[in-house]
């Protein structure tokens, strides 16, 4: 779809997500959405909340995945995991306590609100092999084969140009890496008064 | 994600969670080739069905 969009709609685009995710981090991440967030999402889409048991509420409350990528495989004891679009971080925690203190987390955001948000969540549960930083999909700021494992939860939909992000989570994977990922898709036809709005995009 | 160059690529299934009427959350796998190792692709055939459109997870208001 990137070749229908013109230069000014995708900055239309890459500026409508930002707000977006600006003013949710600003309001604390987990309102407006039309499906569970916070521990009542996470529960229902079997993470391994016994796992989590000493996580604060107030950190759980700021999961708004739409699904849960751990389900796809597990993550192993002192295994390299990029987390692309953390949002608030919830997911990179989880991989952090999956990998354990001889491993390495980091979550990547193209929102430096939503950074600061994930480092605030951090900081409310230390773990040492767990960091964020901000940088986009489609431009990943690491050398090639740098991770075990590439997670992604509700983001990939939101790329304009969704085969180059793909191309580099191959490319920072090592190989026989694994990429594990939960998205929006459609399972239905668009409207056609909806179908061609740039603004579906952030809404 | 086969034309990026992943192979085991596999839509795993649907996840209920519901954003509008139209999209829903999917589970996506692949993996990137080890050193000979040889291009494995599951078939499209064994892709799951999903969630009816009028799953009440999808709540009107939000995002």
């Amino acid at each position: 779809m990137s070749a229908e969009l013109t230069e000014a709609d995708i900055l239309r685009v890459r500026a409508g997500i930002r707000e977006k995710y600006d003013r949710m981090a600003a309001a604390g991440v987990s309102g407006g959405f039309r499906y569970p967030t916070g521990r009542e999402g996470m529960a229902l889409l079997g993470y391994p909340l016994e796992q989590l048991t000493d996580f604060p509420p107030e950190v759980l409350a700021t999961f708004c995945g739409v699904g849960n990528p751990f389900s796809l495989g597990p993550l192993a004891p002192g295994d390299a995991v990029l987390d692309i679009g953390c949002g608030a971080g919830v997911d990179s925690l989880v991989a952090g306590r999956l990998v354990g203190p001889g491993g390495r987390v980091v979550g990547l955001d193209a929102t430096p609100d939503m950074v600061a948000r994930a480092r605030s969540n951090l900081a409310r549960l230390p773990m040492a092999p767990v960091s964020f930083q901000t940088g986009e999909a489609e431009n990943l700021p690491f050398p090639d084969r740098e991770f075990d494992v590439v997670i992604s939860n509700g983001v990939f939909n939101l790329t304009i140009d969704k085969a180059r992000s793909l191309g580099e989570a191959h490319r920072v994977l090592k190989p026989g890496g694994r990429l594990m990922v939960a998205d929006m898709v459609l399972v239905a036809a668009l409207p056609p008064d909806l179908g061609d709005k740039v603004d579906n995009w952030f809404q | 994600m086969l034309q990026t160059g992943f192979h085991r690529v596999k839509l795993a299934g649907y996840t209920g969670f519901k954003s509008s009427p139209y999209t829903e959350g999917a589970l996506f796998y692949g993996e990137r080739l080890a050193a000979g190792q040889v291009a494995e692709i599951i078939s499209p055939a064994s892709e799951p069905e999903p969630a009816p459109l009028n799953d009440p997870r999808c709540e009107p208001g939000g995002a």
